[in-house]
């Protein structure tokens, strides 16, 4: 009777964007007359910030303070064409469409300040709400002026959209060929888990999870981090503690409330380590990749390696409860050696569960 | 001050943790029905007598709805992406999983709802029911789908695949395989916000929804075609979610709600239970996967082998993308040469499951990290150094060749290495994700680099790609 500590660790990559593409966002922005912004893209936020993040970067391709920004995403009347928050696409592909309208946006306000100001718009730039002509910023005229100008005496309403949509990639069902990259860039990330096991009752802790992740770009790095943090405990309710079928195969037993059903909570919080890298996208807006779904990736299988770094056993049947992991100690499966085979967990492959060898699962051309 | 690496706070962090923030169930409006839904107590059975006068008739009852008046009741949620429709919004003739929605009522309030289900005179048949996928293909396996228990359409195979190389030639070459099998489970997505909608006849004949989803240009895609109905007669509104990790993408509540609300005439909310979501909404899927990697001895993995069973449950829903998804990265963050990867999407009589956060992905980083840690441990070499070995460099190719351009699978690896202050030996601590050569461009590689500036190999290129 014991307690073991163990350290184990894994590094995985994950995709931005839907996988094959074609899922456009769109935005479009409007300036008011003193110059304020509205944003209205259709991002639904998820509770990862999106709306936050997409407010900064259109504060900043635009060249505005941060709080001139207002951005609506509440209803399909006002807003265009979403494809939604899933895929790990808010930010590179809903960010890219704020960033291509605040483009056009920039762009119509640097023609009219260049009527304005009788200066080429190529000589201006935006700077915090002010126009200034390049080499002399003393000349500057503020955007709120060039706005109402627009509206009260250029007859124009200042607006920008963009759509950012990468096309479908056709995919080869003999082979998973492709005809184009099925993504918009790929994120990288390394977690380390330091585990305790008690080998009396199985119980394992998760003591310390570091986190190392490219991101590419962190618009904002106090979501990242949130992102990394609420995404290890989902990955320690993946590595040792949710399950919808506790006796699976069985359809019985299922939880049907939160007393009955173990999601990670506070108690579960280990210290974390994160660690932001920014190697930059070629074309995501500042550099940005994506943080959101693989954040509960890689913790999963670094605490099975911790455990058999403590313990000296695999627990490949998810989650390692305490009751797997008594039996894999108790059982001390080594795996069979056949000539150059090695081979671990016989006992669960389709091989060994079916009538005719999984045949028809494993004979495929 | 630049907004962009700020560490701004959330603009909906205050409301969120202050409880201002208003949600679906948060949305008051007069005339309020509230709906239920009966649900099938059977994990497979055939409908064989279902009478919803005496329900009809109840005193508070405004609008009771069957599959017959759902406009267009089977409507895929990947039909855009050329996969056919099989779930029906109400159940028709036969239900598939327990929970699944048969009849919806419309009434004054809860009590009187709840009273009209029980007034519903049904029948089943029950039916054997599938619950293991590594049984759907015996002899005597319950038959859990109409289309059979394997999901039949990627083009024409019933499974997604991938081929990469020549994988006879790397196991033959191997000096060592290793096989281990993966059981990522199915979870909850346990969301504080349960699913929930509230439906609204405007005078102008249009129909409002407060929606939860996550997408709500999709939703308003999904509901008009059930309702069959232009776009424009339908607004959704939504934008703020309480929880959703992947399981607020189906529209699980919104069409229900908007056609009790049409038959009725008066604002409806649906909104579940906790129970109901527990057991009735969909799920992260579980996953079986087998896998073998061909290694040599100093800790190359020259082919990869990889067999993967998805539980779809009763429905295909997302099914077929997730798995595509997998199939597209089962090399994980390293290069293999060689591949053979086979996916199938298994109907089980379980309630299907959908998208949650790193679908299809998670039960691959699950999986083969797992396996390369033991490959690792079978060679007798460092779990860190036959990583950094076999990681993605530039010009290397994915499984559907794919070239990468900028991968970081060295960077974070070091970089955690580091954070432990673990020594590695000198050719590992100054790698990069550069492109290969030298000792790190063995001949097996060869093949599958791709040449700068080429972003998707040809497939001609690696039809020899044991480089033998």
């Amino acid at each position: 009777m014991a307690k073991h500590q163990g350290r184990g660790f894994a590094t995985i990559e994950y995709p931005t964007g839907m996988n094959q593409n074609g899922d456009p966002s769109q935005a479009w922005i409007k300036l008011k007359p003193d110059g304020r912004v509205d944003v209205f893209a259709g991002t639904v936020d998820i509770g990862q910030g999106s709306k936050t993040v997409h407010t900064q970067i259109v504060a900043d391709t635009l060249g505005v303070p941060y709080d001139w920004v207002t951005m609506d995403n509440t209803n399909t009347d006002s807003s265009a064409v979403c494809t939604g928050t899933f895929a790990s696409r808010g930010t590179f592909i809903g960010g890219n469409a704020v960033r291509y309208a605040a483009d056009r946006v920039r762009e119509r306000v640097l023609a009219i300040a260049s009527e304005e100001m009788e200066i080429d718009p190529a000589d201006l730039e935006i700077v915090e709400g002010e126009i200034l002509p390049k080499g002399a910023p003393s000349k500057k005229m503020s955007l709120s002026e060039i706005a109402d100008a627009a509206t009260y005496k250029y007859g124009e309403l200042i607006s920008g959209q963009g759509t950012a949509l990468k096309p479908l990639a056709e995919v080869s069902d003999h082979d998973g060929s492709v005809t184009v990259e099925p993504h918009s860039a790929i994120s990288y990330a390394a977690c380390v888990a330091d585990v305790t096991v008690d080998d009396e009752t199985g119980d394992v802790e998760v003591t310390r999870l570091i986190s190392i992740y490219d991101v590419g770009r962190a618009i904002n790095p106090l979501l990242v981090e949130g992102q990394i943090e609420g995404g290890a405990m989902m990955g320690i309710g993946l590595g040792l503690l949710e399950e919808c079928y506790p006796h699976y195969p069985s359809a019985e037993h299922r939880g049907e409330q939160f007393g009955s059903y173990l999601a990670p909570a506070l108690e579960q919080l280990p210290d974390l380590d994160n660690v932001i890298l920014e190697n930059p996208s070629a074309d995501g807006p500042f550099g940005a990749k994506a943080i959101g779904e693989m954040a509960n990736n890689a913790q999963p299988p670094a605490i099975i390696a911790a455990i058999h770094d403590a313990v000296g056993v695999w627990v490949t049947q998810l989650p390692a409860s305490p009751e797997r992991v008594l039996r894999a100690i108790r059982a001390k499966a080594a795996p069979r050696r056949d000539g150059k085979h090695v081979i671990f967990d016989e006992e669960l492959s389709i091989r060994t569960v079916t009538s005719d060898g999984g045949a028809a699962f494993l004979n495929t051309p | 001050m630049k907004a962009v690496g700020a560490r701004l706070p959330r603009y909906d962090g205050i409301g969120h943790v202050t409880g201002r923030t208003s949600y679906v169930d948060d949305v008051r409006v007069p005339g309020l029905l509230q709906a239920k839904v009966l649900r099938s107590p059977h994990h497979h059975a055939s409908i064989t007598h279902l009478d919803t006068s005496r329900a009809e008739k109840l005193r508070g009852v405004r609008a009771v709805i069957t599959h017959k008046d759902v406009p267009r009741n089977e409507v895929g949620l990947l039909e855009p992406q050329g996969f056919p429709a099989d779930e029906p919004q109400l159940a028709r003739d036969v239900v598939r999983y327990r929970g699944q929605p048969i009849v919806a009522v419309a009434a004054e309030d809860v009590d009187t709802a709840i009273e009209a289900l029980e007034l519903i005179d049904i029948q089943y048949e029950e039916r054997p029911a599938l619950f293991d996928m590594r049984l759907a293909c015996e002899p005597d396996a319950p038959q859990a789908h109409e289309w059979g228990n394997v999901y039949p359409h990627f083009g024409p195979y019933n499974h997604r695949r991938v081929r990469k190389g020549d994988i006879e030639w790397a196991f033959e070459r191997a000096d060592t395989i290793v096989s281990g099998v993966y059981r990522p489970q199915a979870i909850e997505h346990v969301p504080l916000e349960t699913q929930a909608a509230l439906a609204i006849p405007e005078p102008d004949g249009r129909l409002t929804i407060y929606s939860c989803t996550q997408a709500m240009y999709y939703t308003l895609s999904i509901v008009a075609t059930h309702l069959q109905l232009p776009m424009n007669r339908i607004k959704v509104i939504g934008g703020t979610v309480g929880g959703g990790f992947g399981g607020k993408v189906d529209s699980a509540s919104d069409i229900v709600a908007a056609l009790l609300a049409l038959k009725s005439q008066r604002p409806v909310k649906w909104r579940w239970t906790r129970e109901e979501e527990f057991l009735a909404s969909s799920t992260r899927a579980a996953w079986h996967i087998e896998l073998s990697d061909a290694v040599s001895s100093d800790g190359w993995i020259l082919g990869r082998r990889m067999t993967t069973l998805h539980d779809a449950g009763a429905y295909a829903r997302m099914s077929p993308y997730g798995l595509t998804k997998h199939a597209f990265h089962h090399t994980g963050a390293y290069t293999i040469p060689n591949l053979k990867f086979d996916g199938f999407a298994v109907f089980t009589n379980r309630v299907p499951t959908t998208a949650m956060r790193g679908f299809g992905v998670t039960s691959v980083s699950e999986a083969t990290e797992i396996h390369m840690t033991r490959v690792a441990e079978v060679l007798g070499l460092s779990p860190w150094e036959i990583r950094l070995k076999n990681a993605n460099r530039i010009g290397d190719t994915t499984g559907n060749l794919v070239a990468m351009q900028d991968p970081s699978t060295v960077r974070v690896t070091l970089a955690a290495a580091e954070r432990i202050g673990l020594e590695l030996a000198p050719g590992f601590r100054n790698m990069t994700g550069d492109r290969r050569s030298g000792d790190l461009l063995p001949e097996h590689l060869v093949a599958q680099q791709a040449p700068e500036g080429v972003h998707v190999l040809s497939r001609d290129a690696t039809a020899n790609g044991g480089g033998s």
